[in-house]
């Protein structure tokens, strides 16, 4: 991944549980997850956190951001555009990575 | 900083189809049933667009979504946009219809492309985005988008097909005005450009082409992103404002659209207008007929399938079902550019699959001549892309029977055709020969589609 820090996020105060300070492993079946919701016919049992996103998952750019808006569903936040574009994803890894990551900031 | 007072017409929110049929999200096949993707390896994924417009497109929860404030200062000083009804064209046609018009071809770049211009331009200055690329065929879409890039002090670089380019120059210097960086497409810029002129060494273009060219700069070059003019939901919940709009500019005149006609490129203008009807149809408990034209050399809803084809030559874009004539299909080069896109996008595809909105192509002359008449009965020339929409709007009213209730017809003037005036002289003086379809280009194009479609083994269909 490109860029190392912190990832700002908007808590969704009209949801009741704004999920935040995951540690390892719930960020990485919340990643799991996410990645069979949107990937049609994938098991989670054949995820892999050094699978390729693109080369071994086949994710696009429409079904990345659909993975993107999935996660900021299941973490009832909305992630902020400037943080994200720069970052490149390879990895299921930088996935998890991103969601341990994530911060909620007090204010828009 | 408002500086311009709203009008209370002006819509404060895009009307979202996505929350009533939110079957239209999008059909796209997994890039993992294609083969090669081995050769692959460490490529990496990064966000094209800002996710507040891919969270647009995806939306299902949301009927109306609201317009940042930024964006409705800007709407507000050219929106509402006119709609009025045209009495004198009613009476040459001596039609049983109440015709209406919404003219988007008053402001500044001519068209309805400034709406998702400015709106796309907001969200990509906000995520820190430095230049836009883009590809244009009638170019409306890319001085749209130098427009706004320019208030939004974004830079642009606008790839645009020849054709077009050669038939209205002076639009390139629009364009140049507000700081773009224009090309001419093929380019010699791009691989995509290079390959395309080896293949069609006439290199009259095609918006495929451009569009490849405009993302193959734009991943090429840092703090670059690529803009689409047409086709996404999202930008079509941009040009939602139109419709809005008319819905209450006719109900204030005690009218509700029975038909709402508008020309088809991949969509926006038509989803634009039409999509907001559906939704006040729905709430009234009435139905409404909606018309798509098309231009006859390009008729990708009446002569194409409804099979999943790329949208672009660089073949990066998401791979989704639309109704196509293939994205190698070189239509001929009518005036119509707006109108040579190989594939309706997605949504509109969708709508067409399910029946719910009807396609009519029409040749160049007869929407020319339709132009014209426009011109001389309601003083607004029409774009040449627009002149088609009012072409279908003719003939749809034409038919409408005697004995029965007048038809209440809304169609969309998309654009201005100022810009055009080199080929309405052309068409006046007799020099614009009928133009068809190049069966040639068709039938390899169409061949090639299958030949695709037949590659993918078991096409997964996801929303």
């Amino acid at each position: 991944m490109a860029s190392g820090g912190a990832v700002m996020a908007i808590g969704d105060s009209s949801k009741a549980v704004i999920r935040s300070d995951l540690d390892g492993s719930q960020a990485k079946s919340l990643v799991f997850d996410a990645l069979t919701a949107v990937i049609p016919g994938l098991k989670a049992e054949a995820v892999d956190e050094r699978q390729e996103l693109y080369a071994d998952l086949g994710i696009d750019s429409l079904r990345f951001a659909q993975l993107l808006v999935e996660l900021e569903g299941r973490l009832n936040v909305e992630l902020v555009d400037e943080d994200l574009m720069t970052i490149e994803f390879v990895n299921v890894v930088d996935l998890i990575d991103l969601v341990e990551r994530i911060s909620l900031s007090a204010e828009k | 900083m408002a500086g311009t007072a709203r009008d209370p017409l002006l819509p404060t929110h895009w009307f979202n189809i996505l929350h009533d049929r939110p079957q239209y999200v999008a059909t796209a096949l997994s890039r993992s049933q294609l083969a090669g993707l081995e050769d692959m390896a460490g490529h990496g994924l990064q966000l094209q667009q800002p996710l507040s417009l891919a969270r647009q497109s995806l939306n299902t929860a949301n009927r109306f979504i609201p317009i940042p404030d930024e964006v409705l200062d800007l709407y507000a000083q050219y929106r509402p946009t006119p709609l009025r009804r045209a009495v004198r064209l009613e009476e040459r046609l001596g039609v049983n219809a109440h015709i209406y018009y919404k003219y988007e071809g008053a402001n500044l770049v001519g068209s309805h492309k400034l709406n998702t211009a400015l709106a796309q331009t907001y969200y990509y200055a906000r995520a820190g985005v430095k230049r836009m690329a883009t590809g244009t065929g009638a170019g409306q879409w890319g001085t749209a988008l130098a427009y706004a890039c320019q208030i939004m002090g974004l830079e642009c670089t606008v790839f645009w097909v020849r054709s077009t380019l050669r038939q209205k120059p002076i639009r390139g210097d629009l364009m140049r005005l507000f700081g773009a960086d224009v090309h001419e497409s093929p380019s010699d810029l791009t691989e995509v450009g290079r390959r395309a002129f080896k293949e069609d060494p006439t290199g009259i273009g095609t918006l495929a082409v451009a569009t490849g060219e405009g993302l193959a700069f734009a991943a090429e070059h840092s703090e670059t992103r690529f803009a689409i003019g047409s086709g996404e939901n999202s930008v079509l919940l941009h040009q939602t404002v139109i419709g809005q709009e008319a819905v209450a500019q006719m109900d204030q005149l005690g009218e509700f659209p029975d038909c709402v006609i508008a020309c088809m490129g991949a969509g926006s203008n038509f989803g634009g207008v039409a999509l907001p009807v559906l939704g006040a149809a729905k709430d009234r408990g009435r139905s409404v007929r909606l018309v798509a034209v098309e231009s006859a050399a390009c008729p990708k809803l009446t002569r194409g399938r409804y099979r999943y084809d790329l949208s672009d030559a660089l073949g990066t874009t998401p791979i989704t079902k639309v109704y196509s004539l293939g994205s190698t299909y070189v239509p001929p080069p009518v005036y119509a550019g707006g109108l040579r896109h190989h594939s309706a996008g997605p949504l509109c595809s969708a709508m067409y699959a399910d029946g719910s909105l009807e396609a009519m192509a029409i040749d160049q002359q007869t929407s020319f001549r339709a132009g014209m008449l426009f011109c001389e009965t309601e003083g607004i020339l029409p774009a040449p892309e627009s002149a088609h929409a009012v072409a279908g709007m003719i003939d749809v009213a034409s038919r409408h029977p005697r004995q029965e209730a007048p038809l209440a017809v809304l169609v969309n003037i998309s654009g201005n055709g100022l810009l055009d005036l080199a080929a309405y002289h052309r068409f006046a003086a007799g020099e614009i020969e009928p133009v068809a379809v190049d069966e040639a280009s068709l039938s390899r194009s169409l061949g090639a589609l299958e030949e695709f479609n037949q590659r993918i083994a078991q096409p997964a269909e996801t929303t």
